[in-house]
């Protein structure tokens, strides 16, 4: 069991995003996904993404491997990865020397990431082949390795093997094998193990951490669950109607949150619960993304907004060095309100189960 | 393996049995003033009359019939044609008229085939583009409108503007291309428009996602995913496709007056021979359920997620 306080490494972004804007056009009509987003990963740490449903997490991690839906585009604004700008890259022979070698991505359902009709070992192989330049032999070599080292035994075998052999915890191991066999330098987890159950899970993203330790991959990690983020990541973005609305250190954000957002989804963690308290839920929706949207997204949900919330978007404050948030509470000019008891008390609730009954508190907690 | 095997062809040849009793029952319900020339039935007097047909066997009882028609397959014998060929042995007119249908089956097979699942492959890569809407204006044309007015179509005004002959000469090879090319185009429709839907199918799967994000260029995930995982969903129906086609037209075969299976069949039932009817009846019958389970078969072998009961598989 690892304190949350463990040392982020402060290198520099790797993969940053600045002011990103994405769109899709549906039915004649324009939607906004991403809104002027900004994100950084920085080397060889873990970031997580987290927001609610539709906030444009797959859609923000999509762009970086320009794998946006065809009805979409990066509209303004950059992606800055390793000194190049791929919000600029159109054709796809830019992106093929990106994806898969340098950025790849593993998906939410491992039941349906593969192939079906084609074997583990080739769907992991055609990969490796390309971008290492391998010949058959010895690309298949390099993927009986990586099979046996993402845990998956009788190697020989399993590379044979058609997925519907394969258990779902197994596939998701063939997806990551897949995913890390060109050795990426950035690797982009989209919920992996949301489709799995709990020890499965468990296995998965400890996988993940030690891959990341052997290859010295960043890892954008995007998840809903904030007991998967305090467990596997470094850092923690928050994100809101297609908004990056607050990033920092995961004890930072979690033990001194800015965002009335952040404050809501901390307060409607079920860990967090009290024994005969109800859990808070957040009242309504998030707004359209076909609407534009003035003022800060949340406010219409926040019972506290303030004036200013209705007619303005928050710029970003620094909070510390490495903790920024996009809120008017943090103008020096707005009245000081208090993040919520429940949240407030978080860094205690926290410290007691860590201290006290820490082996009663069960998984799936913040570990 | 074996008993699945087994037990498809027993459904086969009962689905075959039933499809030739009933055929054989309702030729029987014909009159019997279908078995003559009109001039035969002008000349005969009624006892003539009553002694030729009995002489054919068709004044017995229809299940004694039966029994007779059964016997003589069970030796290899399909009887003799009664009005059409008057006396020759119906196996050696097929023999005949097979090579024709055969040849013309096989043609476009080849065109139909080839040209459609191109068509198919370039429709799907440039779905909602210019070949997607020319090839999707193709097959619904050639859906929407009836057969036999664009065969005729076909026949007169191409023939015309080719100055090409508008029925089949065997000597002349310039006159079986309009039949061959009528024989290809509502195959080549099917074929298009088929693999067009799986491979859009296909497209949107996760696997296709994951495998782009892969790395892999878009020709190679076209190609080793996208249309290698249609064509598996596809080739189940080819056998009967195939088979279907070799057996000879009815259509195409009466306009281009070409001696083939097809034309048989109609002139056959047109003149009520009913050994040859019969025959081609059942050819037909073997040929559509023998394509079903070949189709069958070949979907077991090529999806590996299909275990025919004790196969051994292919995973080792
Ligand atoms: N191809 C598309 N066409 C139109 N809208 C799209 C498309 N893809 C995504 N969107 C929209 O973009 C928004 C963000 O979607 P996204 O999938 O990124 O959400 P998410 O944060 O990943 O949600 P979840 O947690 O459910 O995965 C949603 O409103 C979605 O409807
Ligand atoms: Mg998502």
């Amino acid at each position: 069991m690892t304190a949350i306080t463990r040392g982020a490494p402060e290198g520099p972004a790797i993969l940053e995003a600045r002011e990103l804007s994405i769109g899709f056009t549906l039915r004649g009509r324009r939607l906004a996904a991403v809104r002027r987003a900004d994100l950084s990963l920085r080397q060889g740490e873990t970031l997580a993404i987290v927001g609610e449903s539709g906030s444009g997490k797959s859609v923000l991690a999509k762009s970086f491997l320009g794998m946006l839906d065809k009805n979409g585009r990066v509209e303004s604004g950059s992606i800055m990865f390793q000194g190049q700008d791929l919000a600029r890259y159109t054709s796809e022979k830019e992106w093929l020397a990106i994806r898969g070698k340098r950025i790849a991505m593993i998906f939410q359902d491992p039941m349906t990431a593969l192939n079906p009709l084609k074997t583990v070992g080739e769907q992991i192989r055609e990969a490796a082949a390309l971008h290492r330049g391998l010949d058959r032999a010895a690309s298949r070599h390099a993927v009986l390795e990586t099979l046996a080292r993402v845990g998956i035994g009788e190697s020989e075998l399993r590379y044979r093997q058609y997925p519907h052999e394969f258990s779902g915890g197994m596939r998701q191991r063939a997806v990551i094998a897949a995913a890390v066999a060109c050795k990426p330098e950035v690797l982009i987890c989209d919920e992996p193990t949301t489709a799995l159950d709990v020890t499965v899970q468990a296995q998965i993203l400890d996988l993940i951490k030690s891959l990341q330790a052997d290859l010295g991959m960043s890892v954008l990690f995007i998840t809903h669950d904030l007991g998967v983020v305090a467990s596997v990541a470094d850092r923690v973005a928050v994100m809101y109607s297609g908004q990056v609305i607050e990033e920092g250190r995961v004890d930072e954000v979690f033990y001194d949150p800015r965002c009335p957002y952040t404050w809501a989804l901390l307060a409607s963690l079920p860990q967090l619960g009290v024994r005969g308290e109800d859990l808070y839920s957040i009242k309504g929706t998030p707004p359209s993304a076909f609407k534009t949207i003035v003022g800060d997204a949340f406010a219409p949900r926040n019972p506290g907004a303030l004036k200013v919330d209705f007619e303005y978007e928050p710029p970003v404050f620094q909070v510390s060095p490495s903790h920024w948030a996009r809120t008017w509470l943090l103008d020096p000019r707005a009245p000081a309100i208090e993040a919520p008891e429940t949240v407030r008390r978080l860094r205690e609730r926290m410290k007691r189960r860590e201290s006290g009954a820490s082996a009663a508190s069960g998984g799936g907690g913040l570990a | 393996m074996g008993s699945y095997i087994l037990k498809r062809l027993g459904q086969s040849l009962v689905t075959v049995v039933i499809v030739v009793v009933s055929v054989f029952m309702l030729l029987r319900l014909m009159p019997n003033s279908g078995y003559f020339t009109r001039e035969d039935y002008v000349n005969m007097d009624q006892a003539a009359r009553t002694a030729y047909l009995r002489n054919l066997g068709v004044l017995d009882n229809p299940f004694v019939q039966l029994a007779h028609f059964a016997g003589g397959l069970m030796k290899g014998d399909l009887g003799r044609s009664i009005s059409l060929y008057p006396r020759s042995p119906v196996s050696s007119i097929i023999a005949e008229k097979a090579p024709y249908s055969l040849c013309f089956g096989l043609a476009s097979i080849i065109i139909s085939m080839s040209l459609g699942l191109g068509l198919g492959v370039l429709m799907a890569r440039h779905k909602d583009g210019f070949a997607d809407w020319m090839g999707t204006l193709y097959v619904t044309v050639v859906r929407a409108i009836p057969s036999l007015i664009w065969l005729f179509f076909i026949q007169l005004w191409i023939s015309g503007l080719m100055g090409w002959p508008m029925i089949f000469y065997l000597d002349r090879p310039v006159s079986w291309i309009l039949p061959t090319i009528s024989f290809s185009l509502a195959g080549l429709g099917w074929y298009a428009i088929w693999l067009r839907r799986f491979m859009v199918d296909e497209e949107n799967r996760d696997y296709v996602k994951f495998a782009t994000s892969k790395g892999l260029p878009r020709t190679r995930v076209m190609r080793g995913h996208i249309l290698r995982n249609a064509m598996v969903v596809l080739v189940q129906y080819f056998p009967q496709q195939i088979l279907l086609t070799i057996a000879g037209s009815l259509l195409i075969e009466s306009l281009y007056n070409i001696p083939g299976m097809g034309g048989l069949l109609v002139s056959a039932v047109r003149q009520q021979d009913n050994p040859i009817v019969q025959t081609i009846v059942l050819l037909y019958a073997v040929l559509g359920v023998l394509g079903v389970f070949l189709g069958d078969l070949l979907m077991a072998f090529v999806d590996p997620r299909i275990k025919l009961a004790d196969c051994s598989g292919k995973g080792a």
